[in-house]
């Protein structure tokens, strides 16, 4: 959410299940946080009765013929609205069908931002307020995410949940940067933007505006006055393409971080569809810190190691960070090689996205990989491989949220 | 008013099937009832329905856990009503419904359990024209007429005792 | 369980009636000084209030003409914020579609109702002169033994 006032925003719930599963109330709760109220488009009673045969698919439950129906009315511009959020049980074979081509639908006929959820009654608003700020900030921001360049002296910190990245730019170049651990939030943010700005040259006062990021951002944010604080979905979307140079067009990015993986698909550097997961350790650059020092080496060693390696060679038997980890440890005890085990451990947790995330997705090239793990050579070889397209990692992936904070601050400039 | 036997209906908030039992002297179990009594608790605070997280987990009596939250919290709200039938109408091909009956898994499990229950169970078409809707009154209207017309005393005073110690329980 | 709002309940009146108008019934209601309130549809009335005032009215209103006078429990008391369509962001009620398809089949019903009461009548003069002899009954009986 930026600090400068927003108006209210009007989201079509197109969802099934949501009122019975207990879960309605979290859902309010998260729109009213990001000043979003959930609106039900009116729709022709008669349509119900054919929407399956003019959607193309028949489902049996009511419910989700009237999601349909509730889609017609946005595209067709019936009921405006400034976004979408399409939501249906989770574990509903019926419901997910529904939700996906919906989802597709309204991203095809529409530039209206959607996103997609499903939920189970253990839900809360702190899973959706991520979704739900990126959805408002599409809806309100257009402008500001319409900037291709960055302007004066602007900063931008990332304050994440495993490490803390900060970078000062002027006039379209990085000219400082910090990286450091996340200890405590607000030293750790202190840290890094310190040294971005020793390495800049440049004192704080100097800094025209500032933009953060990552699980800390309001902490942070608030701390430094900043005058963007933005969650991660828009900000590294934006950072993305930026860096890869591909702000023009479709592209997919994905970024895998410490505790969890996003993969979102832009459009000239706005975001549409994304996929948030953070469900699993196996999956993220956790994992990878866990193998490096099983294989005792320093984590940033890890991929050059991987690239050498065969995946195949070794067999897991699981994509768990626990018996992950168990799997890839037996087979050094049969004799695998270190370099097979670190290509594995990658392929595994690209498999993972893959299974998990990149399903709901529309995966389109360029392929912009980003993230502290994407400087692991093994991980964006093990994509391509998987994916078999050609893997972006653009300079400076691993600041991506810094660089996209950075980049969208200078929105703010005077002058 | 006194009633005589509980008749599940299908559709669980048809006005047709509620009106026609209520009207051969017998009590509809309707979700509107159900509705009600979560609407109107207020202790609870969970629009529209106040439906909570601990519903889907009640629902968990009737569906297994990787049943879906949504078919477990409605069942929270038909089960009982199932618990209570004592003969049941069933409408096949009804128009197409939203909201508690829009979920056709869960109306699939709701139908099974009434079914499987072995209370006289009454299935009829839906009416589509005149003439059908005559023949849709008549069935039921038989049906209706052909439920135990009286209950002996001391089941009626059991049932009533039940759902006090249900309270109590919890 | 002392709760006295407990008691409260709401029905929902739909009225098929080519004799009887929904604003008939409400001022029948009105009349009747019972202490409930009463909110007019499009269908017909919606009636809250304590459980015995609301069947005491419903079942006068029905009786205006009892084969074209449906009604159902409502969950919701009449004008409820959390069922309203207008704060709730548009679109109708969930069960407003399936009520709205009901009601096109109401005539039909009615029709089918009256034709069923028109039965009754005849059945029950019909039964009325025919009472079985003892004599008669024997036959009966007999008959049906032998088969």
């Amino acid at each position: 959410m930026s600090t400068e006032d927003s108006g209210l925003v009007k989201i079509a719930l197109v969802s099934c299940g949501s009122e019975y599963a207990g879960v309605q109330p979290e859902f309010e709760a998260a729109a009213s946080k990001v000043n979003a109220k959930f609106v039900y488009p009116e729709i022709d009673i008669a349509s119900i009765d054919t929407i399956g045969r003019d959607f193309g698919l028949e489902v049996a439950s009511g419910d989700l013929r009237l999601m349909m129906a509730r889609a017609k009315a946005v595209v067709e511009g019936t009921t405006s609205v400034d976004g979408v959020f399409i939501t249906t049980c989770f574990r509903c074979a019926e419901g997910a069908i529904v939700r996906n081509e919906v989802r597709r639908y309204i991203h095809k006929h529409s530039k209206i931002p959607v996103i997609s959820y499903s939920f189970t009654e253990s839900t809360s608003a702190a899973t959706l307020l991520t979704r739900l700020e990126a959805l408002t900030t599409i809806a309100r921001h257009r402008h500001l995410l319409a900037r291709e360049v960055q302007t004066g002296l602007t900063a931008g910190i990332d304050s994440g949940s495993t490490t803390t990245k900060a970078v000062v730019m002027r006039d379209n170049k990085i000219i400082g940067k910090g990286w450091v651990p996340t200890t405590k939030v607000l030293e750790s943010a202190e840290e890094a933007y310190s040294l971005a700005l020793k390495e800049a040259g440049v004192s704080r006062e100097e800094v025209q505006a500032l933009g953060t990021t990552g699980y800390g951002r309001f902490l942070v944010g608030n701390h430094l006055k900043a005058q963007l604080i933005q969650e991660e979905i828009t900000v590294n979307s934006k950072g993305a393409v930026y860096l890869a140079n591909k702000q023009k067009g479709p592209a997919t990015v994905i970024d895998i971080g410490g505790m969890d993986n996003k993969a979102i698909s832009v459009e000239d550097g706005i975001p549409g569809m994304f996929t948030m997961g953070g469900i699993c350790a196996g999956a993220s650059g956790r994992f990878f810190e866990m193998i490096s020092k099983r294989l005792g080496i320093d984590i940033t060693e890890l991929g050059a190691l991987a690239v050498k390696g065969i995946h195949e060679n070794v067999s897991m038997n699981s994509y768990c960070i626990v018996f992950g980890t168990q799997s890839l440890v037996n087979s050094l005890a049969k004799g695998a090689t270190p370099e097979d085990v670190a290509a594995a451990a990658c392929y595994s947790v690209v498999e993972q996205i893959y299974e998990q995330q990149l399903q709901e997705v529309d995966v389109k090239e360029p392929l912009i990989l980003v993230g502290g793990s994407s400087l692991i050579a093994g991980v964006p070889k093990a994509l391509g491989q998987l994916l078999k397209i050609d893997v972006l990692v653009p300079e400076n992936s691993h600041m991506i949220g810094a660089v996209g904070a950075a980049l969208l601050a200078s929105g703010f400039v005077e002058g | 008013m006194s009633f005589l036997a509980k008749v599940f209906i299908y559709p669980v908030n048809s006005l047709i099937l509620a009106d026609l039992v209520e009207r051969f002297g017998h009590k509809p179990l309707t979700i509107m009832n159900q509705v009600r009594e979560k609407v109107t608790n207020i202790s609870l605070d969970s629009p529209p329905i106040n439906i909570t997280p601990e519903d889907p987990k009640i629902g968990l009596r009737y569906a297994a856990i990787e049943v879906p939250a949504g078919v477990r919290g409605r069942m929270a709200l038909i089960g009982p009503l199932i618990e209570e039938t004592e003969a049941a109408i069933i409408v096949e091909n009804p128009p197409t419904n939203f909201g508690c009956v829009g979920c056709n898994r869960t109306n699939e499990l709701m139908k099974y359990l009434v079914r499987s229950k072995g209370v006289p169970v009454l299935e009829v078409k839906y009416p589509e024209f005149d003439e059908e809707a005559h023949d849709f009154v008549n069935k039921i209207a038989t049906f209706l007429e052909s439920l135990p017309k009286e209950k002996p005393e001391e089941d009626e005073k059991a049932k009533e005792k039940e759902p006090a110690e249900k309270e109590d329980k919890k | 369980m002392a709760e006295t709002k407990k008691e409260e309940i709401t029905k929902y009146i739909v009225i098929s009636s080519d004799k009887v108008l929904p604003s008939d019934a409400s001022m029948k209601i009105y009349e009747s000084e019972f202490p409930v309130t009463v909110k007019e549809t499009c269908f017909g009335l919606i009636v809250t209030g304590a459980k015995e005032d609301v069947q005491a009215v419903v079942e006068k209103i029905r009786q205006l003409d009892k084969n074209h006078i449906f009604v159902k429990d409502r969950g919701f008391p009449a004008g409820d914020q959390r069922r309203c369509r207008a704060s709730r962001g548009g679109g109708p009620r969930p069960g407003f579609h399936f009520l709205r398809e009901e009601v096109k089949m109401l005539p039909a019903i009615g029709a089918a109702l009256d034709e069923l009461e028109a039965k009754e009548c005849v059945k029950e003069k019909c039964k009325e002169k025919s009472k079985l002899k003892i004599s008669d009954l024997e036959k009966v009986i007999e008959e049906e033994l032998a088969r």
